[in-house]
């Protein structure tokens, strides 16, 4: 054998590893290696354990537990060492037992790698029955089967579910009609109080349209989006345009609806059929006017009545007839039922101002708007 | 039964460093096995004479951590087996170092074992039961007979039954042995001579086994020549580095035989012994060692005359050499002697009957047999 000639002290340390006594001079040994991967292993595990989903690997001969992630001990309140002596199928609510084992089977046995996903609910310790999504897959390592079952509590999604249905029953049954736009005016969703107003048989007729489709005059749509986002609120009476083409008298509350950071998401319009109301109002100025002018024509009547009967009080005091005292009397009569229908006057004065005032503050309470389209269509 | 050279045999070893300073190398070993956290198991006489210190130092330059457990007695206990399970796992340890004598190291394979099954030492009890290899182990032996440092034998006391049981695995086999003379020259003289005749006691009986071979042969004589020729003068200078090696090196090649050949009925007498009456293991052995001889020579008689031969010249059997040798260290005793009641000999035979070193000594006793041989002991 020849080698190179080396330096004395590199000579040394050549000979001591070929003797086995070089620093890193090792005997065979796998140990150094599976500490390496354990230690990946225990990463792993710690990923695991981290997720908020409750992990369940299950024997698919036995149904035993042979292993859990530590949100399973969180969400259950057993320990893990409880969990492992059980059945997986004992922590399933009483009412599912039965058909959750055979959807397992079932479901292990196709050997699918997508899982399949069921609803059933989970016994912690204490005996609360938690809802669970419960995705199950089949898998095998080395010989053996087995079920992985990733189980996700889902109370907060069906309490979150409950709550939208019962606000979406609401916006339904509303007597208003409410209508929600993108920011562009596009109709994403309208009740059925507004679909019947506006003269659709089906709210999801509605949908797709622009705003402008509902208002007589087509430029009310934008005007009502561009002012929405600049003041972000508005209250509006105008002239709704019904599907057949004839017009009807609407108010038009709007706002912006945004989100926690203050970005504006939709808008969302409650829309009043006020027509009537309209009608009343108008027949409500009519006789207004009618009144006044009846109570105008009575005062001119007290005047009419007052001063002949001056002159005739007059004559009465200037004669002497035994006649005069009882024309005096009766002339007196007279001007108190005159005073007293000047006073009702005055008490009907008081009275219509105080409807007029009443009247026509309550039927525009709200009037943010005083564009000049606004109060003409009023007008009209 | 007769034996073949070409019968079937096995022979496990661990890697061995030997020589002056190898203790210091505990370190880098524990490092190259990826090491993290090490569980440093002695006993308080080593701690006390420095060894476990000058093993911890040598962990510490390589950067490696540990935990010093050293609740260890002689003839370690299946509790503090447990109790050192414990440590391990609570302390999150990746291997094992174990410097003192036979008891420590079979501790720390006791632990080493229970912490990679997690189950309780009690149920390794027998042959090939271990199903899950325990951790690297390296060991730095402070004795020169006990062996166990190469050994695949692992025997501690059950105090609740008051017996000693056996752990046999090849998963027992330490990983490395650091054989250090220094370590030896603070071993009082009785330990010397008890754990010399250990050494002994592993080589004759190897040498005798049914299941010894060429290979175990070779180390086994080996260690008898160095025995006889060591101990002695090891005795009279303890602190000569050469005869404490010489020792060391007995006690190697009687470990690479024993562990391979297995051991008889001494062994297996001495365990029964040492359980019931908590005596030292070598001192056992070498208070029964001639007696068993006397019972197995017609087995194999060429066997043991060539062992006779090793101890010199003389008419005398193998047996009455061996007594000789032992009395010539010191060792003069009966087992009366060290309190052993007579009564008791039904008892310790029906247990070393069971032992499973019994099953290869050179002769099959029964139990009356091995009553008659402890009675010889008185």
């Amino acid at each position: 054998m020849s080698m190179r000639s080396e330096p004395p002290d590199d000579r040394d340390a050549l000979r001591a590893k070929i003797i086995g006594l070089g620093e890193t001079s090792l005997h065979k040994s796998y140990y150094p290696e599976l500490q390496s991967r354990l230690a990946e292993l225990e990463r792993f595990r710690a990923l695991l354990d981290q997720t908020h989903d409750a992990i369940f690997l299950i024997r698919a001969e036995t149904g035993e537990l042979a292993d859990v992630n530590a949100s399973a001990e969180t969400h259950l309140g057993y320990s893990k060492r409880e969990l492992l002596a059980k059945p997986f199928i004992d922590l399933i609510s009483p009412t599912k037992k039965t058909w959750l084992a055979e959807f397992i089977r079932e479901s292990s046995a196709l050997l699918s790698k997508s899982g399949q996903t069921v609803t059933a609910r989970l016994v912690s310790r204490s005996g609360t029955e938690i809802p669970m999504e419960i995705t199950v897959r089949s898998v095998t390592f080395g010989a053996e089967r087995y079920i992985v079952a990733i189980a996700r509590d889902i109370t907060d999604r069906i309490r979150t579910e409950r709550e939208l249905r019962i606000k979406e029953s609401a916006l339904e049954s509303s007597t208003n009609g409410i209508l929600i736009t993108d920011l562009a005016g596009t109709v994403m969703y309208a009740n059925r109080s507004f679909a019947g107003m506006f003269g659709y048989e089906r709210a999801g007729a509605v949908a797709g349209r622009n705003l402008e489709t509902f208002f007589a005059d087509p430029t009310v749509g934008e005007k009502v989006t561009a002012r929405l986002l600049d003041t972000h609120a508005i209250v509006q009476e105008t002239i709704g345009l019904h599907s057949s083409g004839s017009p009807f008298h609407i108010q038009v509350s709007g706002s912006v609806v945004q989100n926690d950071a203050g970005q504006p998401l939709c808008i969302m319009l409650i829309v009043m059929d006020i027509t009537e109301r309209i009608l009343i109002d108008q027949m409500k100025r009519e006789t207004y006017a009618q009144l006044g002018k009846n109570i105008e024509q009575f005062a001119i009547l007290g005047d009419h009545i007052r001063n002949p009967l001056q002159v005739i009080v007059g004559y009465a005091e200037m004669i002497d007839d035994s006649l005069a005292g009882k024309i005096l009397e009766q002339s007196r009569r007279i001007d108190e039922l005159v005073t007293e229908l000047d006073r009702g006057w005055v008490e009907s004065a008081n009275v219509r101002h105080f409807l007029r005032k009443h009247g026509e503050d309550r039927d525009s309470p709200l009037q943010t708007d005083t564009d000049s389209s606004t109060l003409k269509e009023r007008d009209t | 039964m007769s034996i073949s050279q070409l019968d079937l045999r096995k022979f496990v070893a661990p890697e061995f460093i030997c020589g002056y300073g190898a203790l210091q190398l505990a370190g880098r070993y524990a490092r190259n096995f990826g090491m993290k956290q090490v569980l440093l198991v002695t006993d308080p006489g080593v701690r006390a004479a420095g060894w476990a210190d000058a093993v911890a130092e040598s962990l510490a330059e390589a950067d490696i951590a540990f935990t010093v457990f050293d609740s260890v007695s002689a003839n370690p206990r299946t509790r503090q087996v447990m109790a050192g399970m414990e440590v391990y796992r609570s302390e999150e340890c990746n291997g094992i170092v174990v410097v003192g004598g036979g008891s420590p190291m079979d501790c720390a394979k006791g632990i080493g074992v229970a912490s990679s099954n997690m189950r309780d030492i009690l149920t390794f009890e027998g042959v090939d039961r271990v199903p899950v290899s325990a951790p690297p182990l390296i060991c730095i032996p402070t004795t020169a007979g006990s062996s166990a440092d190469v050994s695949q034998f692992a025997i501690l006391t059950d105090e609740g039954e008051k017996r000693k049981i056996a752990i046999i695995s090849k998963a027992l086999v330490p990983d490395v042995s650091l054989l250090d003379p220094e370590p030896l020259t603070t071993m009082s003289r009785d330990l010397t001579a008890d754990t010399g005749v250990d050494a002994l006691s592993h080589a004759i009986e190897a040498y005798v086994s049914n299941a010894s071979s060429p290979m175990t042969d070779v180390h086994a004589l080996e260690a008898i020549r160095l025995v006889t020729s060591a101990l002695p003068a090891a005795l009279e200078e303890p602190g000569d580095l050469d005869l404490r090696f010489s020792t060391l090196l007995a006690s190697l090649h009687a470990g690479l035989a024993f562990s391979n050949a297995s051991v008889g009925a001494a062994h297996a007498m001495a365990h029964s012994l040492g359980g019931a009456c908590d005596l030292a293991h070598g001192r056992c052995n070498a208070l029964l060692l001639e007696h068993v001889m006397a019972a197995n020579y017609e087995a194999a008689p060429d066997r043991y005359d060539r062992i006779g031969a090793i101890f010199g010249p003389g008419r005398v059997t193998p047996a009455e050499k061996v007594a000789a040798f032992r009395r010539s260290l010191g060792i003069t005793e009966t087992l009366a002697d060290v309190g052993v009641r007579e009564d008791t000999i039904p008892a310790l035979a029906r247990c070393a009957y069971a032992d499973p070193c019994m099953v290869t000594n050179p002769r099959s006793l029964a139990c009356d047999d091995i009553e008659r041989i402890y009675e010889h002991a008185f």
